[in-house]
């Protein structure tokens, strides 16, 4: 099913620059992200899937391998490459992403909850980690994108439970999914970029603008 | 010409800053509310002016938005303010400084590649003292000001986590006032509601700041004393009951007498949840009635 | 002067940018491998002058191939193209024998300015 609408709606050459422009950006983004938020990070290599929008939750379950419940951090992006970043980690990740981005205890004495402090440092987290990702995207394809603030979709889901879909069940999905490895905490996220009809339209162009940009 | 004119006449903080942390920009809204003048700022290192600003945290913010383009938010929930600027009239009351939620974005050239970047500051005093309200209105009993089973609920959760994360000790006190039916039936029910108002007082002057009065219903109520085991919490209940039952109530030309009744429980490892930790609770206070009221039980006896 | 050159890399567009990218005057003879496993082998079939070498790739990746290569033979001279030019994954190539490493998506300088480099090294 996957390949198929994968298939019908990219010919292989679209594929194959898609693929390539994807391995560029989310490089590019390990590299600099290291360098921003001075840790190490791994981004695995992206891999592309359409899938029709009513087919994610079972896709985001077999994905994940998860058994347990998630964290979703939401954000919108607008540019000629439009669509919706969800970034996933398993619950308990906040605690390691906190303990990683918070090691000099900025807040810690702020009179703020843990909740609150967990809550927030998943967003800010989330928030550099899908820029970092779809800023190089865009650089890359000659875009200027700019962003909805990010929000926490859904804090400990458990998507074995959930049969709704976070996006239109009719929607095309582009679903490029990277893993995260923060090297020093071990914590794993999955980030998922979801565009549009028209997006694919754009996006199809800015391929082969792109590729004719070299010689 | 126009749009230098929003820049200065916008209801709104707006600064621009270079790759070096230094002001380019620095709108009459700034200029107002922190009492520092455009011409004194700008040109120079915003860190000079605005030392609490050079940690980790901000500065991560602003490399990657000049990296890779993006916006950052800075809510109010996490940072309070970014510029501490004094609150705006009657609210200097409720707030030290004034409560900004802050964003900042990436600015290019011509070229399209990100050169400085911009931060706006909006206050936000008004909504978090009305949302603070409203947290309040939702968490507190109207009769008694003491907490509502609502804050209960989440609050007892959150404290078994921390027993179970931490280890630490916590106590509840189910307690329940000794036939408060008869107050109502035999002097009306607004001295039955001073009753209740007069015993949250007295309860609640006698336990500590970290410790939790809730009413859990009708007449019932509940006390979390938090890293209290139970032998201490056992005396705590003790020295409530006493406090109710030492001294006569008055209200209006009546003067009547009353009891209260305690179920005592201390978390153990025993307990998976909260609700095992409420029955117990439950279930020594029903024994405390059993055996004649006005007594306190604790669920090891 | 430089005869040929062996690209090792699992997608076929970055192979294509590459081609692209090189000076097309010098006759080079340009061979192409779509995985490391690949590349270890091209490379002694054909002891290209220099080979550019993908890290990510699929059986073999490019750390693993540029160990196998420099192991066997510590005068191969080949330089690193990746995206990713952290700190760390520099020092682990240069450590691993790597003559120097190229940022994706190449540019044409980077390109000229990695061949010279290589033509200095085959001198020695
Ligand atoms: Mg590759």
């Amino acid at each position: 099913m996957t390949a198929e609408i994968l298939n019908n709606i990219f010919a292989q050459d679209e594929k194959d620059i898609l693929q390539e422009v994807m391995n560029i950006a989310f490089g590019q983004a390990s590299a600099e992200l290291a360098e921003v938020i001075d840790i190490f990070v791994i981004l695995s290599v992206p891999d592309i899937q359409v899938l029709q929008g009513s087919d994610l939750p079972g896709y985001l379950c077999r994905e994940l391998q998860t058994s347990g419940t998630v964290n979703i951090i939401e954000q919108n992006f607008l540019g000629k490459f439009a669509g919706q970043a969800l970034l996933i980690f398993p619950s308990g990740a906040e605690k390691d992403l906190l303990t990683l981005f918070n090691q000099d205890q900025e807040f810690i004495n702020n009179d703020i909850d843990m909740d609150t402090l967990e809550r927030e440092t998943l967003i800010e987290v989330g928030n550099i980690l899908i820029g970092a990702c779809i800023g190089k995207i865009a650089e890359l394809l000659a875009d200027v994108v700019t962003y909805d603030p990010p929000r926490l979709m859904a804090k400990d889901l458990c998507l074995e439970d959930c049969n709704k879909s976070p996006v239109a069940p009719d929607s095309f999905v582009i679903s490029i999914r990277t893993v995260f490895r923060f090297e020093e905490q071990n914590v794993e996220g999955y980030l998922f970029l979801i565009t549009n009809q028209k997006s694919i339209d754009w996006l199809k162009k800015a391929l082969f603008a792109f590729l004719e940009s070299f010689g | 010409m126009i749009f230098s004119q929003i820049f200065e006449t916008i209801n709104t903080g707006l600064v621009v800053l270079d790759k070096e942390m230094c002001v380019r920009h620095w709108n009459r809204w700034m200029a107002l509310h922190s009492q520092i003048d455009s011409s004194e700022i700008v040109g120079r290192n915003l860190f000079d002016f605005f030392p609490e600003l050079n940690r980790p945290h901000f500065i991560r913010n602003c490399r990657s938005v000049l990296a890779f383009g993006h916006f950052c938010f800075f809510s109010q929930k996490l940072h309070k303010y970014l510029f501490p600027m004094p609150p705006a009239g009657s609210l200097a009351e409720e707030f030290d400084h004034m409560q900004q939620s802050c964003s900042m974005g990436p600015l290019r050239n011509e070229s399209g590649e990100v050169e400085s970047l911009y931060l706006s500051v909006q206050d936000v005093s008004e909504v978090v003292s009305y949302q603070k309200k409203l947290v309040r209105m939702n968490q507190t009993d109207p009769l008694t000001g003491v907490y509502n089973r609502n804050f209960m609920e989440s609050q007892l959760a959150k404290e078994v986590v921390r027993c179970q994360r931490f280890g630490h000790e916590l106590s509840l006190l189910m307690i329940d006032v000794d036939l408060f039916k008869n107050v109502n039936d035999n002097y009306g029910h607004q001295c039955g509601d001073y009753a209740l108002k007069e015993i949250t007082r007295r309860i609640s002057a006698k336990i500590r700041q970290t410790d939790f009065l809730i009413r859990y219903g009708g007449d019932e109520f509940c006390c979390l004393l938090t890293e209290t085991a139970p032998a201490q919490s056992l005396k705590v209940a003790e020295l409530l009951r006493q406090q109710i039952c030492d001294t006569p109530f008055l209200f209006k030309e009546h003067e009547f007498s009353s009891t209260i009744s305690i179920g005592v429980a201390g978390f153990d490892e025993n307990d998976v949840d909260v609700e095992s930790l409420l029955r117990k609770a439950d279930s020594a206070l029903y024994q405390a009635k059993q055996s004649g009221r006005n007594t306190v039980v604790n669920t090891a006896s | 002067m430089l005869k040929s050159i062996l690209i090792v890399d699992d997608s076929p567009v970055a192979r294509m940018i590459m081609k692209k990218c090189l000076p097309t005057d010098h006759g080079l003879t340009i061979y192409e491998a779509s995985n490391g496993q690949e590349g270890v082998e091209r490379y002694f079939s054909h002891k290209p002058d220099l080979t550019f070498m993908d890290l990510t790739m699929p059986v073999m990746d490019g750390f693993q191939a540029l160990s196998t290569i420099k192991q066997r033979d510590p005068d191969a001279v080949i330089i690193v193209a990746t995206a990713d030019i952290q700190e760390k994954v520099l020092s682990r190539v240069t450590t691993l024998g790597a003559l120097h490493t190229i940022k994706k998506p190449p540019s044409k300088e980077a390109l000229k300015d990695a061949l010279e480099r290589a033509t200095q090294a085959l001198k020695h």
